[in-house]
């Protein structure tokens, strides 16, 4: 883990001394953020108020920004479970000084997608509908439809993320409480619900955690493959495919662990964490964006395979389209981004470089989202009958609440990082004892 | 004769842990035992059983399973319509809801189990209990009768501790953990 100086009590003051009364930097910052988030409600205010049709989509791309966001944000949440769940079952040391704020940002990546489904329906306040509730006329959702399995699946993942994240923070809550005097003492007192550290309480909060980790895995893999169904289940050319489970998942990863470095390399610059996240633990997340670009690189290229292999003209058509048609700019952001610069990391002196990091993730975000744009819009603009064809392109309304939603995904990270622990205290002291001993 | 309770504090687990060996081989109960994180250790020598938590995530499991599953097979039977060509009760999507709903319950139960058995949320904190038992430094509190008590003291004090005599009145014990 490369932190063998470090002790326990450096840790715990470490992270406590990033909760001294903020900067008014920060309140610039976030008050920016505000006035973003503000821009994103007025705009989709305006939307309730005059219609859907203030929006770019329209035949035959139904589905326009709300949707490329929506499967976004549900990729970017993903590798905070992959790093708090996966890599603790593996016992992958690194992980630890990265996970609660991996952990943070999976669960508002999916309070923000989880926002989108709710301004594309349009007349949001009948959204109950998609409830199963006993009503007169005994109308249920539909199970059969994954728009169905995707509610499910969501609201799911995000009761499970929350759980998993407030669980991992108790002892944590329980440092600050002991800490802290006033009023925070008693927002923590609340918060870390009388946690005091007795045996009985590590003896079932242990067991707890590992059941955590060993049920989040299953569902952080099925989450995105439901997500991925909403597509592959149609027989759209272009989304009708058997691999999208597996290359949403290893999207998803791949846009979730970009978004950690972009999130982790300032945070770490300005809470002076650079003892607990080292250049290793960077490193260590270069790495796995290697594996999960190359996994992203096979299903581009695995698409066109099946594609000329298949012989069906209206699939070679799609393909052929995507690379060289109206939206092919988009199409080579998303290979360039995602499976090409990526590689780069190969070289030890780039990925151990925090510029050439930050800027790489920056570049892979951008590739992902680019990534749902191809995916969304240029599979339905360029269908089966060509009397179907059509561009989109996004209104100005709806940039304002892609604005607005990503605000609130920084604004929300912001005030968690400043008030919260955003390093896991108590497993970083584990971990330090753990290596004292094998010393 | 009435125990005395004695509450011993140490700066390391190794300390912690030789010591719950010994009160253990003495045959002094050992009532609680603090430690700022779950220090394999100590838990190897307080040699706990594992914790029941378990059942609670299987049976929220099972009972997501089949709430999912019959959700959908019950809301499906009340219209019986065909839809997109697949059976009214259609097991492979109808698998997907049971599911993502056993592993809904299944961590509802999980965390239920934690909260029932872990006794959480506290309103109060023991009273023995020391704000730097979340920091760096272990807790163990004992008991034993007031003639052991310099020989316990002088084992805390062997082992790097530092031992004070609670009293009774004011550790409210409530479980006593068995000892072999």
């Amino acid at each position: 883990m490369g932190n063998s100086h470090l002790t326990s009590t450096e840790v715990q003051e470490t992270v406590i001394k990033t909760l001294d009364p903020p900067s008014r930097g920060y309140w610039l910052t976030v008050g920016l953020l505000a006035l973003g988030i503000l821009t994103g409600a007025a705009c989709w205010g305006y939307q309730i108020l005059i219609g859907i049709g203030v929006g770019g989509q329209n035949h035959p791309v139904a589905w326009g920004t709300y949707l490329i966001n929506f499967v976004f944000w549900v990729g970017i949440a993903h590798s905070g479970t992959l790093i708090s769940a996966i890599l603790y079952l593996f016992r992958a040391g690194w992980r630890n000084p990265i996970a609660r704020a991996a952990e943070t940002m999976t669960v508002f990546a999916v309070c923000t997608a989880g926002l989108f489904p709710l301004i594309h329906l349009g007349r949001v306040w009948l959204v109950y509908f998609m409830l199963p509730y006993p009503n007169q006329r005994n109308l249920w959702p539909n199970f059969q439809s994954p728009l169905v399995f995707d509610l499910i699946a969501i609201s799911t993942y995000l009761t499970v993320s929350s759980l998993f994240w407030y669980t991992g923070m108790l002892p944590d809550l329980a440092i600050l409480r002991d800490r802290f005097t006033g009023t925070r003492k008693k927002i923590f007192t609340v918060l870390s619900l009388g946690w005091t550290g007795e045996h009985e309480q590590w003896r079932h909060y242990t067991r707890t955690y590992l059941f955590f980790a060993a049920l989040a895995t299953p569902l952080v893999i099925s989450v995105h493959s439901v997500v991925s169904w909403d597509f592959a289940l149609s027989i759209v050319p272009g989304w009708h495919s058997t691999i999208f489970a597996p290359y949403f998942v290893a999207g998803a990863i791949h846009s979730g662990l970009a978004m950690v470095l972009t999130l982790m390399i300032p945070l770490r610059r300005i809470f002076r964490y650079e003892r607990l996240i080292t250049i290793e633990v960077l490193e260590n997340i270069a790495k796995t964006i290697i594996l999960t670009g190359l996994i992203v690189g096979y299903a581009y290229l695995s698409e066109y395979f099946i594609a000329w292999y298949s012989h069906n003209i209206v699939e070679q058509e799609s393909f052929l389209w995507r690379a060289t048609g109206t939206y092919r700019t988009e199409f080579w952001i998303m290979v360039i981004c995602n499976s090409i610069i990526p590689l780069i990391l190969f070289v030890k002196r780039v990925r151990t470089s925090i510029p050439w990091l930050f800027g790489i993730s920056i570049l892979v975000n951008i590739g992902m989202w680019y990534e749902r744009f191809v995916i969304i819009v240029g599979s339905v603009a360029h269908g089966f009958v060509p009397h179907s064809w059509g561009d989109y392109a996004p209104s100005i309304v709806e940039m304002g609440i892609m604005l607005g939603t990503f605000c609130l995904f920084f604004f929300l990270f912001l005030l968690f990082v400043k008030h919260m622990p955003s390093v896991a205290v108590t497993e970083m002291k584990e971990a330090i004892a753990k290596e004292n001993d094998h010393a | 004769m009435p125990e005395e309770y004695i509450m011993a504090t140490f700066a390391d687990e190794e300390s912690a842990a030789d010591t719950l060996t010994a009160l253990r081989s003495s045959k002094h109960p050992l009532h609680r035992v603090y430690s700022p994180y779950p220090g394999h250790r100590i838990l190897h020598a307080m040699k706990m059983k594992k914790s029941p938590v378990g059942y609670f995530t299987l049976i929220g499991g099972l009972l997501g399973f089949f709430a999912g599953f019959g959700l959908s097979i019950y809301t499906a039977g009340q219209w019986s319509l065909i839809v997109s060509g697949k059976p009214v009760t259609a097991l492979v999507p109808f698998f997907i809801v049971g599911f993502e709903c056993t592993i809904l319950f299944s961590v509802l139960g999980n965390i239920i189990g934690l909260l029932t058995q872990a006794r959480l949320p506290r309103t109060e904190k023991p009273p023995e209990y020391d704000a730097e038992f979340s920091g760096t430094r272990f807790g163990i509190l004992t008991s034993c009768r007031p003639d052991d008590r310099d020989k316990v003291m002088a084992l805390v004090r062997e082992k790097g501790g530092v031992g004070k005599v609670v009293r009774s009145d004011e550790t409210k014990v409530t479980k006593v953990t068995k000892v072999n």
